[in-house]
């Protein structure tokens, strides 16, 4: 039914996380009937994504290119406001939005990009936990907040930081929290509202 | 008896079935009292119930994956109901593809799965169910299981995270070995949910037993004494689980599951203070499972205080007059709305007819016959 272009463009988009083949022709048949400027702007945007965002180098987060040749460092690793001896951990980019949209973490992240998962093939090696324990010991963090969900990976991912971070680091001055399981249990924690968050990140215990 | 609780009634009143299973489409009308699904074995009455059962609860009684109910060349199946409690009207919907089930109340997605699973209290009764006395544990771990549901909503979400635990701890013994660090948080886990089922499993156990042994006093022989115990597939002290679990890695390993733990839960049964597999008859076993059913009746409807929908799969089965007496005289007792399939629809006999509505299966198509 697709001419061969259609379906490509249709399969390239379907690659999208949450995007099946009826919401990709959707999306096609919307770029084609709104008028060209619709869809050459989103072009033109996507061909330099490259050059202008790029995980941050520090954290994970996503960050703004500056110096196409230079690392790519995000706007909360470069606020000087920031505590820099509280360091956030967090599962993915999403957890770090969910938890900046409650307004109450004054320290920065660090973003594993996976959790501990054996099931579906992760194992403490795929974890950048040498990344984590330089980038302790180089802004002499004094707090790790593990802020993984709430479910069974990320729990056990949380159980695995406190240990590794504790073999690494042996009695330095840092303490490991998890926040309060305020978010519904099993879920996830883009899902909590900015309260619920708030409320899981204050209540914070030690691990 | 003495203290019977007031409950709620609870009807399905309407239902509509599409791609489900053999059944194309189906849109009925129930009664509210006895409705009688017959027709020759493989037609599809089983499948109706099946679809009844899954809109009211959001699962199969049968072990399934959501895709295995869509019909062979549909892509999903739906099943609608219209369900009235105690005079308020509601709409409850489930679709399943492979891989996925979507439900939902008034047009609503419930905030859990425990949520939906627990508005219209369902209970059936099927064949296979002898094994609930005769048959190895894990029957009666999901009768435990149904009951925990309503009495402690998060032991869905508490037993889902046991199994993934456990999943994980096995994994990482066959893939890194028994003296793979991260084995002791999955360890961790699997003990701390692991508590938490057994918590609620023993707290089910309890009227369950009590109810049970009731029941059997009644349909059983007078005579005998029917006792329930929870016995439970691991240590309760937290200690002592997690090292029982440690010092197994390398037989856990070979054995390919872990030796310890609730997914190796039972219920002891007991008649007269002996093990009912050895010393029970045929026809105790048969008491002693609709014991168990009576029980799960009035735990569920006590608890959400409702009078449960009763599923009754292939009553004529066995043609012992007997049983049949002492299950239609159990269901004359109910009082909730009661569906039953059979393939000798003269069999059943329901008491007066104006309580009864008649539904011929055939082909997968339903047709009211009276
Ligand atoms: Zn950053």
């Amino acid at each position: 039914m697709l001419s061969p272009k259609a379906r490509r463009l249709t399969q390239l988009l379907a690659r999208l996380p949450g995007v099946g083949e009826k919401t990709a022709q959707r999306y096609l048949l919307y770029l084609l009937t709104s008028g060209t400027e619709v869809a050459r702007e989103l072009g033109e945007e996507l061909a330099r994504l490259p050059e202008t965002l790029r995980p941050c180098v520090r954290c994970g987060n996503i960050a703004e290119v500056e110096h196409p040749n230079e690392d790519a460092v995000c706007a909360i690793c470069r606020d000087g406001k920031r505590d820099g001896h509280l360091l956030c951990v967090v599962a993915r980019v999403h957890d770090l939005v969910a938890i900046e949209r409650a307004g109450s973490m004054r320290g920065r992240y660090f973003v594993l990009g996976k959790l501990l998962s054996p099931l579906e093939g992760i194992g403490p090696e795929e974890l950048p936990l040498a990344q984590l324990v330089a980038r302790i010991r180089e802004d002499d963090v004094r707090e790790i907040i593990v802020a993984t969900p709430p479910s069974v990976d990320g729990e056990a991912t949380a159980l695995l930081l406190k240990r590794e971070l504790g073999r690494e680091l042996g009695d330095s001055a840092l303490t490991v929290t998890r926040i309060a399981s305020g978010v519904p249990h099993g879920g996830d924690l883009e899902f909590a509202d900015p309260i619920t968050m708030g409320r899981a990140l204050s209540g914070r215990q030690k691990l | 008896m003495s203290d019977v609780p007031v409950l709620r009634e609870l009807a399905v009143r309407e239902l509509q079935v599409r791609s489900f299973r053999n059944i194309a489409r189906a849109d009925l009308v129930f009664g509210e009292r006895f409705n009688v699904l017959s027709g020759d074995n493989g037609q599809g009455k089983t499948n109706l119930l099946e679809a009844l059962y899954t809109v009211a609860t959001s699962r199969s009684f049968r072990a399934t994956r959501p895709g295995e109910l869509v019909q062979h060349d549909g892509e999903v199946a739906s099943v609608r109901a219209s369900v009235e409690e105690s005079g308020d009207l509601r709409e409850q919907q489930v679709g399943l593809r492979a891989g996925a089930r979507q439900v939902k109340i008034d047009g609503k997605r419930p905030s859990t799965l425990a949520d939906y699973a627990v508005r219209t209290p369902a209970v059936i009764f099927h064949p296979g169910e002898v094994s609930l006395s005769m048959g190895a544990g894990s029957e009666r771990r999901r009768l435990l299981d149904r009951l925990s549901l309503y009495l402690d909503p998060s032991s869905m979400a508490e037993l889902e995270s046991y199994g993934r635990a456990l999943r994980s701890r096995q994994k990482t013994l066959e893939t890194r070995g028994t003296s793979a660090p991260e084995l002791g948080e999955w360890e961790a886990l699997a003990v701390r949910h692991g508590l938490a089922v057994m918590r609620a499993r023993a707290r089910a156990a309890e009227p369950l037993g009590r109810m049970a042994t009731l029941a059997f006093a009644r349909i059983g022989a007078p005579d005998l004494t029917l006792d329930i115990r929870y016995a439970p597939g691991a240590p309760v002290d937290e200690d002592t689980y997690l090292a029982a679990l440690a010092a197994r890695r390398e037989s856990d390993r070979h054995r390919g599951s872990a030796h310890v733990g609730p997914h190796r839960d039972d219920l002891s049964l007991l008649l007269d203070g002996r093990p009912v597999r050895g010393v029970a008859s045929q026809g105790q076993h048969r008491a002693i499972v609709l014991s168990l059913k009576s029980a799960e009746v009035q735990v569920v409807g006590e608890s959400r205080g409702v009078h449960p929908l009763l599923l009754l799969d292939d009553v004529s089965s066995e043609l012992d007059p007997a049983r049949t007496e002492a299950l239609f005289s159990f269901l004359r007792d109910q009082a909730g709305q009661i569906f039953l399939t059979t393939t000798r629809k003269e069999l059943i006999a329901t008491g007066s007819t104006a309580s009864r509505v008649d539904f011929r299966v055939q082909n997968g198509t339903l047709e009211r016959t009276s």
